[in-house]
């Protein structure tokens, strides 16, 4: 479903992605992982068309990035880390705005719109009458997820969904992506909450400083670094590895 | 998750779907605070409204054209609509055309950046055109009684403000287009702003002069070689629209009027097809972080430098000020959001003074226009502080400002001191040797400056007003509400308090007690002084709401 091909980025003088090379199939939830700054929202961004690659190719739901980039965002959903919104419109105003841009007719924009306020617990007096700025941070990253999922795309690409969601949605999220992933749909899903990844994703892929550093099953991953936990193969290989002595040696500067 | 069903129902093309998003925005603006839909904020639009009031009764001006020549009233018209119009989109389009937040909602949907690009320039048209039709409504009607002007002349003017307002949108996109192909990204928001910032002063000045241009030169004005100058002028080319139509239907009128729709449909081509190209490259760039480079975070460490050296170091021993000056200083001179509210804010006063010297000119002696212009440049300087330091408390990161409040401080005043230091430093003193020198080049006589002092007085006292009312705290307040009427009746405020003082001043001056007048002012001017500066110091944080 997703095929990528030395995909590059650079910024200047700086590579942000380098020769990234990887292939999703339908069905699975790939875990996206990397410190901060390893090129994570740069590869999600380029991949839904928002950057342009500075070489390298990748084709998505058969459509190919750089020749086709408005089909390949036709069949894609992001989650932006940002959670952005127009917080001038209300919920529904918004939902409705992003399913016309898909091309969905507004009575069945709405139909749709009303399964996911179900799911998220919201009223829809909230969404008709609450302007998305008065909105707490949750309830505005439900919306986000709801617009990314309004027009059924068949891959969905999320980037720190779970950023302000309370236990209750966390939860019932991660059942609704793994219930999404049986059903067909290709799930890459970059956080930094990693006990989330290490239960909920097929695969992970982890970069740094914009290269690929390890592909594979969580626990085959774990196993075969003899790390126990992905937590601390991932510390082992992104230089995370004297961060307790660090932390030490920091909280010791504030004695008196 | 079922597919959606196929339903015969009309789905809005991205074009109007994005059209609508765009003016909805508009009208309410990009963020809000409100919890219902029924408190949306409504100030734009309210703004708005009011704004097209103003304008159709600002165009009542045109009366006072009746019985002049097409050419006269028509040239009037357009440079003034063309003043509005430039400053409107100058202002609205960067954040229009290239929003940064928007880039994460928008980029990844299926919309091809032209189809963004043409529904951004509907709206920024059609609201130019409700600007231009507002200010143009009495124009029209009198242009049907001037002198050689006909029933057709409100006709042909409605085309020459829509072409206006195409050649103004297109004027300002096209600039952002070449800028963004020449400087590329990293240098476009410094550019643009400046550049905006420079329209809106430009366009506020050409509003001031321009009327009074035109009244002086009235009957005289010819269409010949000797006004060869006109051609450079875009508004007297629509007004060569006007008059080849409506008018006297000369020769030169003609050529205007060919000017007219070749450069209007020039800057069309360029800026929405052959440059098409460079916006969606902008768009792309804008979800692009570049760190900035050495040579440029080196540039910005000037002003730590410079605290550092006396005589800065001395007047900012207090490290509160110091930090507070640092960042009031660092968003003047470099927050694009800050530098577009703050200078084109200050601009309308800032021409007056040079329109009252312009006008003066030739006058003898320190008294008439020229004298009243010193002397209200001098009271002006003092309004620029109160002025400025009213804009710096609006910020789009006005939460940050929490900080203040954490830190142990118990009132505002050492905030206050250092961002009033910045706005003295920074704007005011600039200011003063503007105003100076211009008084000095237009008078000849270094005398007559000191026509500035009753000003420069009451300096101090005029920049503490600011604090004494709360609303010297820098950036610590929402910019929705900057957008509220109470700011314009704080300007007219303070225009006519210049005005009066400018006019003691003059009035101790022709009577021959200047000095006396002068000396009185400096001891009640100490005194307030001293009683708001105490006040001020003693102040504590109000609780946050």
């Amino acid at each position: 479903m997703i095929t990528v091909t030395n995909l590059t980025k650079c910024f200047g003088a700086q590579t942000a992605v380098d020769r990234l090379s990887f292939e999703i199939p339908a069905g699975q939830i790939v875990g996206f992982l990397g410190p901060n700054g390893a090129g994570k929202s740069t590869t999600l961004k380029m991949l839904t068309g928002m950057i342009e690659p500075t070489s390298g190719a990748a084709t998505i739901a058969g459509f190919d990035l750089l020749k086709d980039p408005v089909e390949v965002k036709r069949h894609v959903g992001f989650v932006p880390d940002s959670g952005a919104v127009f917080e001038s419109l209300t919920g529904l105003e918004y939902l409705e705005m992003v399913a016309a841009l898909y091309g969905i007719p507004a009575h069945a924009a709405q139909a749709r719109i009303k399964q996911f306020i179900t799911f998220f617990d919201l009223s829809f007096e909230t969404l008709t009458d609450k302007l998305l700025g008065a909105y707490s941070k949750g309830m505005r990253r439900k919306v986000v997820i709801t617009s990314a999922l309004l027009h059924n795309p068949p891959v969905v690409f999320f980037d720190e969904p779970l950023d302000g969601l309370d236990a209750n949605a966390a939860v019932g999220f991660k059942t609704l992506i793994q219930t999404l992933a049986r059903e067909g749909k290709t799930i890459v899903y970059s956080s930094h909450i990693l006990d989330v990844v290490e239960r909920v994703c097929h695969r992970i892929i982890i970069i740094d400083k914009g290269r690929l550093l390890l592909d594979g099953k969580p626990d085959e991953l774990v196993a075969s670094h003899q790390s126990g936990t992905l937590e601390k193969l991932f510390t082992q290989l992104t230089g995370g590895g004297e961060l307790e002595r660090r932390a030490e040696d920091f909280a010791k500067t504030f004695r008196a | 998750m079922n597919a959606p069903p196929l339903l015969p129902e009309k789905v809005p093309t991205p074009e109007q779907t994005l059209r609508r998003l765009f003016l909805t925005l508009f009208l309410r603006g990009r963020s809000s605070r409100g919890l219902k839909k029924s408190h949306a904020p409504t100030s734009i639009g309210n703004k708005l409204a009011l704004t097209l009031i103003f304008y159709a009764l600002f165009g009542c001006m045109a009366f006072m054209f009746t019985g002049q020549p097409v050419f006269v009233l028509s040239a009037y018209l357009s440079g003034m609509t063309f003043a509005f119009l430039g400053m409107f989109v100058a202002a609205s389009a960067g954040e229009i055309l290239f929003n940064k937040e928007e880039a994460d909602i928008l980029m990844h949907r299926p919309v091809t950046p032209k189809v963004l690009l043409w529904s951004k320039i509907r709206v920024l048209v059609e609201v130019s055109l409700w600007l231009g039709g507002a200010f143009n409504l009495v124009g029209v009607a009198v242009g049907g009684f001037s002198k050689s002007g006909d029933w057709r002349y409100p006709l042909v003017h409605a085309i020459s403000v829509v072409m206006e307002a195409l050649f103004c949108t297109g004027g300002v996109v096209l600039v952002y287009q070449l800028c963004l192909r020449w400087f590329g990204r990293e240098r476009l928001d410094g550019l643009m702003t400046t550049m905006q910032v420079l329209v809106a002063i430009g366009a506020m000045a050409g509003s001031q002069i321009l009327p009074r241009i035109m009244f002086r030169v009235g009957n005289s004005l010819t269409l010949d070689e000797s006004t060869w100058w006109l051609t450079l002028l875009p508004p007297a080319w629509f007004a060569g629209l006007d008059d080849a139509v409506a008018g006297t239907g000369q020769t030169r009128s003609w050529q205007f009027a060919a000017l007219a729709f070749g450069m209007t449909a020039l800057v069309l081509w360029l800026a929405f097809g052959r440059l098409a190209n460079s916006y969606a490259t902008g768009l792309r760039s804008l979800n692009e972080s570049v760190s900035p480079s050495r040579k440029e975070a080196g540039r910005r460490r000037w002003l730590s430098a410079l605290v550092q050296m006396p005589p800065l170091s001395w007047w900012l021993r207090e490290p509160v000020s110091r930090a507070s000056f640092l960042l009031t200083a660092a968003y003047m001179l470099r927050d694009r959001d800050v530098k577009l509210r703050l200078y084109p804010g200050l601009a309308p006063m800032l021409v007056m003074p040079f329109v009252f010297m312009l006008q003066g000119v030739g006058g003898q002696g320190a008294g008439g226009l020229a004298g009243f212009g010193i002397a209200i440049s001098g009271a002006y300087l003092g309004m620029a502080p109160l002025m400025g330091l009213n804009l710096l408390q609006y910020s789009q990161q006005w939460q940050a400002a929490d900080i203040f409040r954490c830190a142990p401080m118990a009132g505002p005043a050492p905030l206050c001191h250092g961002a009033r230091r910045a706005v003295l430093l920074i704007l005011t003193l600039p200011l003063a040797l503007v105003f100076g020198g211009v008084a000095l080049l237009i008078r000849h006589n270094l005398s007559e400056l000191f026509l500035l002092l009753p000003g420069l007085v009451a300096l101090p006292v005029y920049a503490l007003i600011p604090s004494r009312l709360g609303r010297s705290v820098p950036l610590s307040v929402p910019t929705e509400e900057a957008k509220s009427a109470g700011r314009g009746l704080w300007m007219m405020l303070a225009m006519f308090t210049s005005m009066g003082l400018g006019g003691l001043a003059l009035v101790a001056q022709h009577k021959g007690w200047f000095w006396w007048f002068l000396l009185a002012e400096t001891a009640v001017a100490a005194v307030v002084y001293t009683v708001m500066r105490r006040t001020l110091d003693r102040l504590r944080w109000t609780p946050a709401e």
